[in-house]
């Protein structure tokens, strides 16, 4: 059988999963299916996930305080669990956001060291 | 957290992420549907997108828990999961428990045996497993008591001990007349009840006020046991009054259920103070150092070593001797571990115990290897489901504790069946021992928590052995072999089954070689004479001093009974005797002096006598090497006389012959001319080495209590009622106390050889049965896979003699090999049952060719059932069966 061939994907790194998604529901509650398909659009089809771990993420962000859950339905009258981002949550953004922030000019002074230096 | 909260909770979270991951699934779907793609390919994308839903599963599920609770988690799962495999496979499962089971309860009545003796020799007292015992030995190491007032020297000065206590252990008659019984008492000091920790159920303990001056209270306690037996557990006992050997006791108090006494295997049933020795059991022993009667026990002081307390004791020992000196006796004190005592069981049984529990262990291994050899074929069949786990991402530490766990869902039930068995077989054994012992006999080998946390701790071990080897095997495979050929290929496996093969029968030849030693040994002892001749002679114990005879009128009742026997057409010969020889326990010895032999200081002159009557040698059938017998003019009008045995005559005066004429008292009391000697006897057991002997006549040194023995040519039942009229007719007032043959009375010097004998034969048939189980086992699954290979044999012309021997070979092979190191093993470690032997050597030739061929044949049948049932095989259905 034909398999469909995908565009080789950039593996997201271990830990920016969370950030994404918590960055997804900053502009409101949404259900995993959305946030996964809302990731993958934004990130003009380049990211490779899994979908499937979304939901143990989902899951460890909710334990952290940081999403709260409850279950709703969509706009096509399916059943479906929606996250919201907590007070918790947003803060955790803003620190995880600032830190993603520092570790990529760090990369990148490494990996450009003669346009830093210029 | 509570794990079985969580496991509940577990169940909605469970629900609530399905739920949520088929929403998804719905959505994803529903989406590409709309955009146009067909159902089919919608879902297996949105599957492919997914990645791997049971991981997605898994992982959000241990988001919610900690670490401790999702082992419970998976254990319970694993748990489950091996329950079912064990229903589901019930001829396997049953065969497993049931062998598990056999090996698990011998293994178990052991250990409960053990524990009766070394865990918990005294019941109802406090650790007593951990307590000491202060004791005099003689020169040859032998073990003996202290004398009371040697004793309360020491328990004053001692600093070793918590607290010391000490005991006198009779057999003594309580009650009168026809009701009266033979009995074991303790006469104890004043802190015994204290210092052991024992309560009284009724009435009170006997207390330091009741052990104060000689005679001054009549007063004891009686145990749980004779209160039930003979006073129906009369709830009024206190203050009721029993006869202690006739004396009249008070009885103030019944001790608490489980105290048997302080004696190791004894069951104690009256305790009466010390101070009323002299009335109860006469003449006094209270203030003589040279009586070494008491017991001692206690526990050492925290951080006390018995060597230490040893050292303290010699101090004492070399104190006493300069200043209360025994003529020819330097005290030798020493302080050992009760388990080492020599009073009670402890050293007779210990010994036969470690044997058992080897044995038991082998024969635990023989089962191990059987069962890892059920494992291994069905480890074959799992292999795919293995496959499919590893496959799926399962680690090999996560499937090697399923298989551990699913092999403890079968060892457990056969710890816990077994330790049922246990107790059932135990019982048997116990009434065994009893019946044949002269008194009552007190064993706590009930199964307690000390037995269950053996028997599982076992089970674990075993599920282990069996589990471990197949389970590494079936998990180290590769994973590409094993999901492309499901068909298992068996060279390697077959090489660990045949080592299983060799080591069963190498483990079940040397239990076999070990169980006909010793089966030999109790027919060699059977047989065996103990240098008399027990058949045909009654042992029935009478007691005069109960029936109220003192020694003026007890003399006389002797001669008239004597009278009586002679007259009595029935008895070739009768005789009293205040000791029967082979009882087990030694005899108490007397210190004696030799006329003009000057004993080295350290020289053990303590020897054991009896008390015999005329033709006592002639009725057991002693042989007489020089002189002459006691007759009825050796009474207290004619010269004092007595007779020796061999061992004592060689080593004072040279020759039997030479013993003759000459002198020896005991301790000081008048000379004794040597008139006889006698042939060596076993004087307590089979085993003793030969040790000097003396016998005194009754008719100069009287005994009120005494045995009869009647030798007759007729029928033993009518003479051992003629015995009990003669005594009846004499005054029917005199107790008998005992009422047996003298082959009964001996059978206790056996019991030790029949218990071994018994449980061996046991473990040496269950073993082969095993092992035959074993071997048939490997020779039908190898037919059963070769099956291919012996269809293309007899299609190009082989005969079905030739298919036979090809599979007989490799059973008999497998055999020889195991009965070779087998026979080794068995060569070096026949040694250590030494002390269970009797008659026959350690590489007895009979036992090891008997037991070698009763293998040999054993294991070619065993291989032959499946070689005949391989050369039946169709040939051409072989063929088109692959």
């Amino acid at each position: 059988m034909e398999q469909k061939r995908y565009r080789p994907r950039l593996e997201i790194l271990q830990g920016t999963l969370d950030m994404l998604i918590l960055q997804t529901l900053q502009w409101g509650p949404q259900h995993g299916y959305a946030i996964g398909q809302t990731i993958r659009t934004e990130s003009a089809e380049s990211l490779k996930i899994e979908t499937g771990s979304l939901y143990p993420a989902l899951h460890r962000l909710e334990k952290q305080g940081w999403v709260k859950s409850d279950w709703g339905m969509t706009d096509q009258n399916q059943r479906a669990k929606f996250y919201k981002l907590t007070p918790k949550g947003k803060k955790q953004l803003l620190q995880e956001r600032d830190r993603w922030s520092q570790l990529v000019s760090a990369i990148g002074t490494i990996l450009n060291p003669k346009r830093t230096r210029s | 957290m509570n794990p079985f909260r969580w496991l509940l909770g577990r169940r909605r979270i469970d629900h609530d992420l399905d739920s949520e991951i088929r929403s998804h699934f719905a959505m994803a779907i529903a989406e590409r549907i709309a955009a146009g793609e067909d159902p089919e390919s919608a879902r297996l994308a949105a599957i492919n997108e997914f990645g791997n839903p049971l991981q997605a599963k898994e992982d959000a599920r241990a988001v919610w828990r900690g670490g401790v609770v999702a082992l419970v988690a998976d254990v319970w799962q694993d748990v489950r999961f091996g329950v079912r495999m064990l229903v589901k496979n019930p001829a396997f499962s049953l065969v497993v428990i049931a062998v598990l089971s056999l090996g698990i309860a011998g293994n178990a009545a052991i250990f409960s045996l053990f524990k009766s003796i070394a865990l918990k020799p005294l019941p109802g007292v406090r650790d007593s497993a951990t307590s000491s015992v202060l004791l005099g030995r003689t020169i040859d190491g032998r073990g003996m008591g202290i004398s009371v007032l040697d004793y309360r020297d020491l328990s004053a000065q001692q600093r070793s001990f918590e607290s010391l206590t000490a005991s006198m252990m009779i057999f003594a008659t309580v009650g009168r007349g026809v009701d009266a019984q033979r009995v074991i008492a303790e006469l104890v000091v004043g802190n015994y009840f204290e210092t052991l920790g024992v309560t009284a159920q009724l009435g009170r303990i006997l207390l330091p006020s009741d052990d104060v001056a000689p005679g001054q209270h009549p007063v004891a306690v009686i145990g749980d046991s004779l209160w039930r037996r003979s006073f129906a557990a009369d709830p009024a006992i206190v203050g009721k009054t029993i006869h202690l050997n006739g004396y009249p006791l008070t009885v103030v108090g019944v001790a608490a259920p489980e105290f048997n006494g302080t004696i190791v295997s004894m069951g104690i049933d009256v305790f009466a103070p010390l101070m009323m020795q002299p009335q109860v059991w006469p003449p006094s022993r209270l203030d003589a150092r040279g009586i070494f009667g008491l017991t001692t026990m206690g526990h050492l002081k925290p951080g006390v070593t018995t060597r230490a307390a040893t050292a303290e004791a010699a101090i004492f020992a070399s104190q006493l001797d300069a200043e209360h000196p025994i003529p020819n006796y330097a005290r030798r004190l020493e302080v050992i571990p009760i388990w080492k005592s020599p009073f009670g069981a402890q050293t007779y049984w210990l010994p036969a115990i470690a044997v058992l529990g080897g044995m038991g262990l082998l024969i635990l291994l023989v089962v191990c290897a059987n069962v890892a050899n059920l494992v291994l074929v069905r480890g074959v069949s799992r292999r795919g489901e293995l496959g499919v786990r590893l496959a799926l991402g399962a680690s090999r530490a996560r499937l090697l504790r399923l298989l551990f766990v699913e092999n403890m869902v079968l060892a457990l039930p056969g710890a816990l069946s077994g330790v049922v068995l246990a107790s059932v077989i135990l019982p048997f054994i116990a009434t065994g021992a009893a019946a044949a012992a002269p008194s009552r006999v007190y064993l706590d080998t009930s199964v307690d928590g000390y037995v269950l946390t053996f028997a599982v701790a076992l089970s674990c071990a075993c599920a282990i052995v069996f589990g471990f080897v197949p389970a590494l095997r079936a998990t180290r495979v590769e994973l590409s072999s094993m999901l492309q050929d499901l068909s298992p290929r068996m060279a390697s496996r077959g090489r660990l089954r045949s080592m299983l093969v060799v080591s069963q029968v190498a483990i079940s030849l040397v239990l076999l070689i070990a169980s006909a030693l010793v089966l030999r040994s109790y027919a060699a002892a059977q047989q065996a004479t103990g240098g008399f001749e027990s058949a045909n002679v009654t042992a029935i114990a009478i007691d005069l001093k109960t029936a109220g005879y003192d020694e003026t009128r007890g003399p006389v009742a002797i001669t008239r009974l004597l009278d009586a026997f002679d007259a009595e057409p029935a008895f070739e010969h009768a005789a009293l005797a205040t000791n029967v020889p082979m009882s087990l326990v030694d005899p108490g010895p007397r210190a004696t002096n030799v006329e003009g032999y000057a004993p080295r200081s350290d020289e053990d002159m303590l020897f054991l006598y009896n008390i015999v009557s005329p033709q006592y040698f002639q009725t057991l059938r002693i042989p007489l090497l020089a002189g002459r017998d006691f007759t009825r003019t050796d009474d207290a009008n004619a010269q004092p006389a007595v007779i020796v045995n061999e061992t004592m005559a060689r080593r004072f005066w040279q020759t039997p012959e030479d013993a003759i004429g000459k002198r020896l008292r005991s301790g000081t009391s008048e000379w004794r001319t040597v008139i006889g000697v006698a042939r060596d006897v076993k004087y307590a057991r089979l085993s003793e080495a030969p040790r000097p002997f003396v016998y005194y006549p009754i008719l100069q040194t009287y005994a009120p209590g005494f045995v009869i023995h009647a030798r007759t040519g007729g029928d033993l039942n009518d003479a051992m009622r003629r015995v009990r009229d003669h005594v009846q007719a004499l005054d029917p007032a005199i107790p008998i106390t005992l009422s047996r043959t003298l082959t009964e009375q001996t059978r206790v010097a056996l019991s030790v050889y029949e218990l071994a004998a018994g449980a061996l034969t046991m473990f040496g048939v269950m073993t082969i049965v095993l092992a035959a189980i074993g071997i048939y086992g490997l020779v039908a699954y190898t037919v059963q896979q070769s099956t291919q290979e012996i269809g293309i044999r007899m299609a190009v012309g082989a005969s079905r003699g030739d298919v036979v021997w090809n599979f007989l070979r490799r059973g008999a092979v497998l055999a020889a090999v195991g009965a070779g190191i087998g026979l080794i093993l068995a060569a070096a470690a026949s040694g250590a049952i030494r002390s269970l032997l009797y008659g026959v050597g350690a590489r007895d030739v009979v036992s090891f060719g008997g037991g070698t061929a009763v293998v040999m044949t054993i294991a070619i049948l065993a291989s032959l059932v499946p070689a005949w049932r391989a050369s039946r095989t169709d040939p051409l259905k072989a063929l088109r069966h692959q």
